[in-house]
Order: C-alpha cells, then sequence, then structure tokens
C-alpha cells in the first residue's frame, strides 16, 4: 500500500474548480465526480524565511492511498543545518540593525523623507487642479464685459412705420420690422392650424408694433427681401419660400418660422438684442 | 523636527490630509506672490503703478 501525505492547508489552492448551489437545483447530479486533485509542489529553493515555510509541512496531514499514488509520492527531509541565508544588512536602516531594539522607536526618522515626498507631490497636484477647475469654471461664465459685446441697442424712432431696417448681430443679419395697424390686424386673425410651423403672432412679438427677426431663411440660409413675396412680409429670393409679416413660414421650402432672437425694450424707444 | 514632524502631521491619514490642504493654501499664495514680483521686476517702468505719479497730482 501505498501512501501520500500532503499538507491539506494547500488544498484550496491547488483546487481547479468550484461548485456553488444557487439553491433551485441541486449540485450534485451532473454524472462528473468532483474531487480535487492531488499535485506535489515543485521543490522550492531555500533561501529567505519565505520559502522555508512554504517547504514545511503545516495543518492537519491527509492520508491516501491509491494505483498513483505512488508516482506522486513526497518526502521532505529538511536539514535546517546547511540552509544558506542572504545577508541583508546593506539594505537595512541603521536604526533597525539591531534585533533588540524598537522599530517603533526609530520611525519618525525612516519615514518622514517618505511622507514629506509624498506631502510635496500632493501639494503640486491639488494646486495643479485647483487651477484647471477654477479656470474652467471661470469659463463658463462670462463676465459683463463680455456678454455686453454680444448685444446691441437699436434706436426704434429712426424706423419709420411700415419699413423693415436691417442690423448686423452676431455675425448675422437682424430684422428689426416697424408694422402698420393693418399688418398686425392680419397676422392676429391667421389661424394657427394652417401654419406649417404653429405660432400665435403674440408669441413672437413682445410689443406688436415691432417685429424682431433674425434675417436667415431657415430652409438654406439666404438673406429674405422685406416687403416681397405672396404675403406682405419676407420672400427668400433662392427658393422662394414666403413668409408672412410676423416671420412665419407660409409657402415654399423652408420648414420653420424665422427665428426671434432674445430682446427687450427699454425706456426712451430703445431695443436691446442679446 | 523630525519627530515633531512625524508624530504631529503625518502619522495620522486626517492629520496628513489637512497637512496637504493647509500646504497647498500657503504654496498658492506663495508662488503668486513670487510670480508678481518677478513680472513687475521684468516690467519695471511699464506699469501703470510705475508711470502713475507722472499723469495724477
Amino acid at each position: 500500500m501505498n501512501v501520500v501525505a500532503k499538507s491539506t492547508s494547500l488544498a484550496p489552492l491547488l483546487k481547479s474548480t468550484t461548485v456553488i448551489s444557487n439553491g433551485l437545483q441541486p449540485v450534485i447530479g451532473t454524472g462528473v465526480v468532483l474531487k480535487s486533485k492531488i499535485v506535489a509542489k515543485p521543490g522550492v529553493s531555500r533561501l529567505v524565511s519565505e520559502s522555508l515555510q512554504e517547504t514545511l509541512i503545516t495543518g492537519s496531514l491527509r492520508v491516501s492511498s491509491g494505483i498513483g499514488a505512488s508516482l506522486l509520492a513526497t518526502q521532505r527531509r529538511l536539514a535546517h543545518t546547511d540552509v544558506q541565508w542572504p545577508d541583508f544588512t546593506d539594505y537595512r536602516h541603521n536604526a533597525v540593525k539591531d534585533p533588540t531594539t524598537k522599530s517603533k522607536e526609530s520611525a519618525a526618522s525612516r519615514k518622514s523623507f517618505t511622507y514629506i515626498v509624498t506631502a510635496t507631490t500632493g501639494v503640486t497636484t491639488l494646486y495643479g487642479v485647483k487651477t484647471i477647475v477654477h479656470d474652467l469654471v471661470s469659463s463658463l461664465s462670462a463676465s459683463a464685459d463680455v456678454l455686453a459685446l454680444a448685444k446691441i441697442e437699436v434706436k426704434l424712432e429712426n424706423i419709420p412705420e411700415g419699413k423693415n431696417a436691417v442690423f448686423k448681430w452676431r455675425g448675422k443679419p437682424l430684422f428689426v420690422r416697424h408694422r402698420t395697424q393693418k399688418e398686425i390686424d392680419k397676422e392676429a386673425q391667421v389661424s394657427v392650424s394652417s401654419l406649417r410651423d404653429p405660432q400665435t403672432d403674440a408669441d413672437r412679438v413682445k410689443k406688436s408694433e415691432w417685429l424682431v427677426v433674425l434675417g436667415v431663411c431657415t430652409h438654406l440660409g439666404c438673406v429674405p427681401i422685406a416687403n416681397a413675396g405672396d404675403f406682405g412680409g419676407y420672400y427668400c429670393p433662392c427658393h422662394g419660400s414666403h413668409y408672412d409679416a410676423s416671420g412665419r413660414i407660409r409657402k415654399g421650402p423652408a420648414p420653420l418660422n424665422l427665428e426671434v432672437p432674445p430682446h427687450e425694450f427699454v425706456e426712451g424707444d430703445i431695443l436691446i438684442v442679446g | 523636527m523630525a519627530n515633531f514632524l512625524y508624530n504631529v502631521l503625518f502619522k495620522r491619514s486626517s492629520t496628513f490630509t489637512v497637512t496637504i490642504l493647509v500646504g497647498c493654501f500657503i504654496f498658492e499664495r506663495g508662488l503668486d506672490v513670487i510670480t508678481d514680483k518677478i513680472f513687475e521686476q521684468v516690467n519695471q517702468g511699464k506699469l501703470w503703478k510705475h508711470i502713475k505719479h507722472q499723469y495724477e497730482t
């Protein structure tokens, strides 16, 4: 009878599969018998205390027998008298070379340098991160002088009734139209359900005699011609889109009404766009 | 000195974090002051504060 003596503390490491039941199906009954293989560890060169410990037989011993057992038989004879130990003295701090001293007492002198390096790196990193975040956040909220450049003021008293004035606003043409009472009444009576882009006239103007729209056709971006077209508002010469006196698309290829920019009327007949 | 630093500042993670945060604040102030000084030295005589006395009474 052959006998294999083996450390059971190695068993969980040598196991190739672990079977866990999910609670619905029993684990057994698959037809395969799961049995942990007995594998002998290759020889370890005993140089330092860790590798020396690996060669020791620890835990309870398990004895098994069988046909293959003789092939796996290992026996360890540990001759401690010829173990070679490397000398680490050169790598040790002077304070801990003597094994009888407490390492706690010399902790400050050994660890301070590492902590100072870590703290310095932390300080510079934190400073860099803070600067980047600060720059990003401050670029999100533009200051008042930057915002002021994006606005224009229009003196409304220079625009006679029935005329359409063109200004430049953020690189685009801006139409300011002084509408007649006749036009206002006409646009107010248009049935919203008949429109391609349904919007009432009241939604598009703040003061009914002033229409403020961007002079960019919503079809392909041409500049429409004022006081032209079938509906008396704007007419785009590129592909024949007709807009009414409220800037709404009535006929032609354009899909949307002329865009109304954010604007407000302040005292003294001044219009501020932006 | 090393003993004081280690025992008071570095030994606990909490005090170590506070050390880094306070150190960052001091570092930023110091860097700002030093770079401002260098800028003024390089641009000596060009800044408003250097020529202010010629225009204001």
